[in-house]
């Protein structure tokens, strides 16, 4: 079963004396979802480099606490801007979701499996032939996403990944993450995408200059601190500036449901 | 050409500027040169190829004689002109999977072919750049003084924005695996028929034999 776990962990970045994570415990199970919240500096990408074993391995940095990781399969990561995560090796998006698993040194029989099936859960298939470096950003961020699944990630990490997307992208892909977690997927996640959370987290940690400040299911985002802090959904965001009576509804189907009763 | 094994566009890239310099001059620097150039030519990377070689021609003339100048400056154009070929006629994505699949590692492969792309992708670059600072009101053109300034305003940023990616990019290929080690599966590996083989140790016999002719 896989297991992510992140026991009091500081972090530091080279030169620099301030942590961007302060005593951060967390854990993430294969099947589960859970999603980073926080401001900008709240340190939810950093978290991910620790968790993708990236800090302080390839950015440098001091790390004091444990990390431990137990999976059947690689952890990937999704990094925030597509254009800097193109391989630069690939004649086609097929090749560029290719480059993962045949890192991975898999048979190219199965390499062919992995991306087909990848290509196919990212609706790329009428891009498979496209130089990627023609592609606008939604798609490209598309074929990335689509690299790291086809590696058949234990680990998902996901930074931003709908920044790119417009709202129906958006929404196909808190489906894929939902669906990729009933496989078996772990997956740590850091958005602003606030709205899309409760369909799809079972977790949400709130992060706060570097330290949890809270953590709980996806009703947290309707929480009267969190929304005070900008980080709540937008109904339930809206229903407390209308100062309409609290617990504020999480999602609109919410909304509704509290208008009909009240 | 360009269907041509990757091994053996760098060993004709590699062999030409070695004969150049292995030949006497100005004849053999002027033989090489007209083939790289012709190269260069058939791979559309002719201006290029001019345009990289001038300044080299210009800094010779202030240094050196002109028979001097002629004899380096053919030998130089000869390499430019090669490179500027090979990097025209060789897609990156071509040279890893050839070296992967004689074994070589990809990290190692992925430094080559990085050279190789590093060209266009600043030349992109630097043209966005100075579109964004034309934008803001900053024109190449004018005194000597005024383009100074206008090539920092190119400069800086082109070179931090470089350095900025490297980062992300580093990041980026070791989520995807690619690290010290990797053993890559090549997936379309380009042919390396025999005739291509026997040409490349025929330069490589060639270049030796030039050179044990010129020792003698």
């Amino acid at each position: 079963m896989t297991r992510l776990a992140l026991e009091g962990v500081t972090f530091r970045y080279p030169a620099t004396d301030t942590p961007a994570l302060t005593d951060v415990s967390l854990e993430v199970a294969g099947g589960e979802v859970v999603a980073l919240v926080g401001s900008v500096g709240a340190g939810a990408s950093t978290l991910l480099l620790v968790a993708g074993d990236l800090a302080p391995r390839v950015v440098g940095g001091r790390l004091e606490g444990r990390v431990t990781f137990d999976g059947d399969g690689p952890r990937g990561i999704v990094l925030p801007t597509p254009w800097t995560q193109l391989s630069g090796m690939a004649f086609t998006v097929w090749d560029e979701v290719a480059f993962g698993p045949a890192n991975l040194g898999l048979p190219r029989d199965e390499i062919v499996r992995q991306v087909d099936d990848a290509v196919a859960r990212l609706g790329l298939e009428a891009f498979v032939s496209r130089d990627p470096t023609t592609l606008s950003g939604g798609e490209l961020q598309r074929v990335i996403v689509a690299g790291i699944v086809a590696m058949r990630p234990a680990l998902l990490l996901l930074d931003e990944p709908t920044a790119e997307l417009d709202p129906a992208g958006a929404r196909a892909l808190w489906q894929l993450v939902r669906a990729l977690a009933n496989e078996g997927t772990a997956i740590l996640l850091a958005t602003s995408d606030l709205d899309g959370l409760p369909a799809v987290a079972d977790r949400v940690v709130w992060l706060d200059h570097g330290r949890v400040a809270a953590s709980g299911p996806a009703a947290l985002l309707a929480n009267e601190e969190v929304i005070a802090a900008n980080l709540g959904t937008t109904v339930a965001t809206v229903w407390r500036a209308a100062e309409l009576p609290a617990p504020y509804p999480l999602t609109v189907a919410h909304a509704v449901q509290r208008w009909e009763r009240r | 050409m360009t269907r041509l094994h990757p091994f053996t566009l760098l060993a004709i890239a590699g062999a030409l500027p070695a004969l150049a310099w292995i030949f006497p001059a100005p004849a053999g620097g002027l033989a090489t040169a007209i083939v790289a150039m012709g190269l260069a030519i058939s791979a559309r990377a002719f201006r290029t190829a001019v345009f990289t070689a001038a300044p080299f021609w210009l800094f010779l003339l202030l240094l050196h004689d002109v028979p001097t100048t002629v004899a380096i400056g053919l030998r130089i154009t000869t390499m430019v002109a090669s490179f500027v070929w090979v990097v025209a006629a060789l897609p990156p994505p071509r040279l890893v999977e050839a070296m992967v699949a004689t074994g070589w590692s990809a990290t190692t492969a992925y430094v080559f072919a990085a050279t190789l792309s590093a060209v266009p992708v600043l030349r992109a670059r630097a043209r966005r750049i100075a579109d964004a600072q034309r934008c803001r009101g900053m024109s190449p053109r004018g005194g000597l003084a005024h383009r100074l300034r206008a090539l920092r305003a190119l400069a800086l940023p082109l070179i931090l924005s470089a350095l900025h990616e490297v980062d992300e990019r580093a990041l980026a290929l070791e989520t995807r695996k690619l690290g010290p080690g990797t053993r890559r599966t090549p997936l379309s590996p380009p042919p390396d028929p025999v005739s291509g083989r026997v040409a490349r140790w025929s330069l490589v016999v060639a270049c030796l034999a030039a050179l044990v002719w010129r020792l003698r």
